[in-house]
């Protein structure tokens, strides 16, 4: 068991050094820098050269990698180079809890809505019912989530006037303040996932409700429902949670135009608005938050596995 | 003969100025009403929340590069002068001084208010000033604004509350070089703050203004609170000013729609007449001190060549741009010199035949003489720009065609344009200037030969010599003679073709009581009440 976490440790760590590298060169090659744009209607040769040594951006690339590697390894994640933010506090204290709340609103309410629809799709195969909930899934998929957001802002926050549409309050501060102003941009960035559930559910939960297991329990005389969600559901739970591991890059990917559209200070915003600025530092660290992200979530979905399915538990 | 430049220009300005916008608004009486209303009635204390829209860089006056932070600046800081507007024109009068003397054209003595004090308590004294202006002039690290004191000699404190700035030579630009938009050289930051801040003091701004600084978060918002200890009394109103940062300007328009925010900083002109149409809102808009233009590389063929140059300048037809590009909103420019430059601005320059205009037999007979006589081919280099997007190369690119220039449309993110563009590769770009109100900003950082935003890299001795001649000439009529001449010039060359100057505007909710409008793309809270 200890040798096995050694192994996750250490692939972990490769994995973040090669995401980690490449960030940083393609970021680099890319056409424009940091000092120009602080410079913005000021910008001249001459500021730009004093300001290109002060910063340290006249170094090779290698030498520039290895400085930040180790400072960032060390806690020590600098400031931007304009704002002159304090980078962790930024995307560590700041920007980090706002998406996580986004992310997990949008999960939670995709996987309350999604799970019943997708059940009742299922064991009202062929319906009407199940047609319905077919062209919503499929509308829901290709609906792009900006121009949702857009839309829901318009008719519940302009025309309706009943849900904030800017800006993030803590719900660990404010509860209800929290709920009002995450629930357009969590329904905005949960449709994509609520479709793709509902669609996982279905087909599995169909597949599922064929086996010997579900006929023996309905001989034994178990009432429908317990039938369906405790023998069925049960199930289904594994193939459901791999795919949302892996999907949790769509879902932070969604969270980027969520954020945006819905003006939420989270990791998505901070990267884009790094990019756009060339402030390398602040990519760097928002690269390497999602990808942290990304790997524990996808840890923690290996380890659910023998809680999930007992066949899967050491004896 | 039809005038069809002056029936033109009539009619964008008869528009587009302030008074008429707001009839558009079918308001002429309730804004006069309101107006009075807003004067008895000064809310005291409240909350405003305003939606902003414009990039912030950094709190730290003397380095920023953005207007959109110099309108938080204003707030925070006071300056030695600031600008003044009575609707008709502005004027620069003191701030922090008292009283401002010029003796001999060269030297300038401030007799500063007494009692001032920055948010940490110290004194804003002689020696503070002295300090300040030391930091934009000589400082390290260099401040992007150390060219407005290039020809500063010294800077004396007389007594406690007396500073002397000495020049090399007369310095027509002074007042607004203290007082300008971007940057404010002039004002005067907190020694023990950047003491006890250092490079960090742009996060901890501590001024002498009506606001003090209270939190930034990135992405987020920047909240002031009241100075009680403002040194003009009664102000400022409010008791705390929250400004939530956005980059997507429709998020904006639908939270000030609905009411969540009382204003916002500025707005794209894709927006304005839906929000001049809102029962709730109120707009201030007029032009500013800005032109919007086309570009052209003189260093590079084709547009080394003089005569292609002055074909797109007479090709292109503005009063479609500005339909097409900025929605109705701005006005035709013949020359850099925008309105509210009103003694330098020439009235009549619709009429006069100077500058350039919109001339297809013009443009023929210029395109008819240039080097290549086949199909010119270019690259057009632009990016979404915050006030337009990429319309206005979209929209000038079919008009090209009429000369037998084909452009190509390379469209890059800003980061890339920039570079770019400093870096000289492109043909043709579009972008839009803004600067302060004065025409030395306007035309000679830009065009003078070797100049730093000279990105067409055009070059003519006599324009050099009447610039810097004005520079130095503090007679107004002769300044005007002076750059009247120039602008000739530069027209008649062609580096840019010269498209619009543009208004700039502030959107407040009705409740938003006392907001005095400066065509500095200002957005003062002090006399700000909310009710």
């Amino acid at each position: 068991m200890l040798l096995f976490a050694l192994g996750k440790v250490l692939q972990t760590l490769m994995v973040m050094m090669i995401v980690s590298v490449v960030s940083f060169t393609l970021l680099k090659l890319a056409p424009g820098d940091p000092i120009q744009i602080m410079l913005g209607e000021e910008y001249s040769p001459k500021a730009h050269e004093s300001l290109v040594k002060e910063l340290g951006l006249d170094r090779p690339l290698v030498e520039q990698y290895v400085h930040w590697i180790g400072n960032f390894a060390t806690g020590n994640w600098g400031v931007s180079y304009v704002g002159k933010a304090p980078i962790f506090q930024y995307a560590f204290v700041e920007a980090l809890p706002v998406t996580l709340t986004l992310a997990a609103s949008a999960l939670g309410l995709a996987i309350l809505i999604g799970v019943p629809l997708g059940v009742l799709s299922a064991t009202r195969k062929d319906t009407a019912w199940d047609a319905v909930s077919a062209v919503f899934t499929l509308t829901a998929t290709a609906f792009p989530s900006f121009y949702l957001g857009l839309i829901l802002i318009w008719v519940f926050g302009v025309k309706l006037g009943l849900f904030p549409t800017l800006g993030f309050v803590p719900p660990w501060k404010d509860l209800w303040g929290g709920l009002m102003h995450m629930t357009l941009p969590a329904v905005t960035l949960s449709t994509y996932f609520l479709a793709m559930i509902v669609r996982l559910t279905r087909a599995n939960l169909i597949e599922t409700l064929q086996q010997p297991y579900i006929a023996a329990a309905r001989a034994r005389g178990e009432p429908e429902w317990r039938v369906v969600w405790v023998h069925g559901l049960r199930n289904i739970l594994m193939p459901l949670v791999t795919i949302l591991g892996l999907q949790l890059g769509a879902l932070l990917q969604g969270a980027v135009l969520t954020e945006t559209v819905f003006s939420l200070p989270g990791v998505g915003q901070m990267i884009t608005q790094a990019v756009l600025d060339r402030e390398y530092a602040i990519v760097q660290a928002g690269v390497m938050l999602t990808a942290c992200l990304f790997i524990t979530t996808n840890l923690l979905v290996d380890l659910a596995y023998p809680y999930l399915d007992p066949r899967l538990r050491p004896r | 003969m039809v005038d069809h430049k002056s029936i033109l220009e009539d009619h964008v300005l008869g528009t587009l100025n302030r008074r008429q916008l707001m009839r558009g608004l079918g308001a002429g009486g309730a804004i006069l009403a309101s107006g009075l209303g807003s004067r008895s009635a000064y809310a005291n204390g409240g909350e405003i929340r305003l939606a902003w829209i414009n990039h912030v860089d950094t709190l730290d006056p003397h380095f920023t590069g953005f207007l959109g932070a110099v309108k938080i600046h204003n707030n925070i800081y006071n300056g030695l002068l600031k600008v003044e507007y009575d609707g008709k024109r502005v004027s620069f009068v003191p701030d922090l001084a008292e009283t401002w003397d010029i003796r001999d054209d060269k030297v300038h003595t401030f007799k500063l208010r007494p009692g001032v004090k920055f948010h940490d308590g110290t004194p804003c004294d002689a020696e503070a000033v002295k300090w300040s202006v030391e930091r934009v002039w000589k400082g390290t690290p260099k401040s992007p604004h150390a060219w407005k004191y290039k020809e500063l000699a010294s800077v004396e404190v007389v007594d406690p509350l007396t500073v002397r700035l000495t020049f090399n030579k007369p310095y027509a630009f002074l007042p607004v070089a203290l007082t300008g938009s971007t940057g404010r050289a002039g004002t005067i930051v907190s020694r023990a703050a950047v003491e006890k801040y250092g490079d960090k003091f742009g996060r901890n701004p501590v001024g002498t203004g009506p606001f003090k600084f209270v939190s930034w978060r990135e992405n987020d918002s920047i909240v002031l609170e009241k100075n009680p200890d403002y040194f003009e009394k009664g102000l400022p109103k409010l008791n705390k000013a929250t400004f939530l940062l956005m980059k997507e300007a429709s998020s904006g328009v639908a939270a000030v729609l609905s009411g969540q925010v009382d204003g916002m900083s500025d707005s794209p002109v894709q927006f304005v007449k839906q929000l001049a149409a809102a029962p709730n809102l109120k707009v201030y808009g007029e032009i500013e001190g800005n032109y919007i233009f086309v570009g052209m590389n003189c260093m590079r063929p084709p547009f080394d060549d003089i005569n292609l140059r002055r074909a797109v300048a007479f090709c292109l037809n503005r009063e479609i741009i500005i339909k097409q590009a900025f929605f109705d909103q701005g006005i035709v420019a013949y020359t850099p010199i925008s309105p509210p430059m009103t003694d330098f601005y020439d009235p009549n320059v619709a009429k006069s035949g100077r500058g350039q205009f919109l001339d297809l037999e013009k443009a023929k007979a210029f395109r008819a003489k240039a080097k290549n006589q086949g199909t010119v081919e270019v690259v057009f280099l632009a990016s979404e720009q915050g006030t337009y997007g990429t319309r206005l190369a979209q929209t000038v690119l079919p008009m090209l065609e009429a000369i037998n220039i084909k452009a190509k449309l390379e469209v890059v993110e800003r980061a890339a344009w920039v570079s770019r563009r400093n870096a000289r590769d492109f043909d043709m770009f579009d972008a839009n200037w803004w600067a302060d109100l004065d025409p030395d900003e306007t035309v000679h950082p830009e065009f003078h030969s070797g100049a730093p935003w000279n990105y067409p890299g055009w070059s003519n001795k006599r324009f050099d010599e009447l610039v810097d001649a004005a520079q130095v000439t503090l007679d107004v009529a002769k300044r005007k003679a002076y750059y009247m001449e120039a602008c000739d010039i530069l027209m008649d060359e062609a580096p840019i073709a010269i498209v619009s100057h543009m208004p700039v505007f502030k959107i407040f909710s009705k409740k938003v009581t006392g907001f005095k409008y400066i065509p500095v793309d200002s957005l003062n809270l002090h006399t700000v009440g909310i009710g």
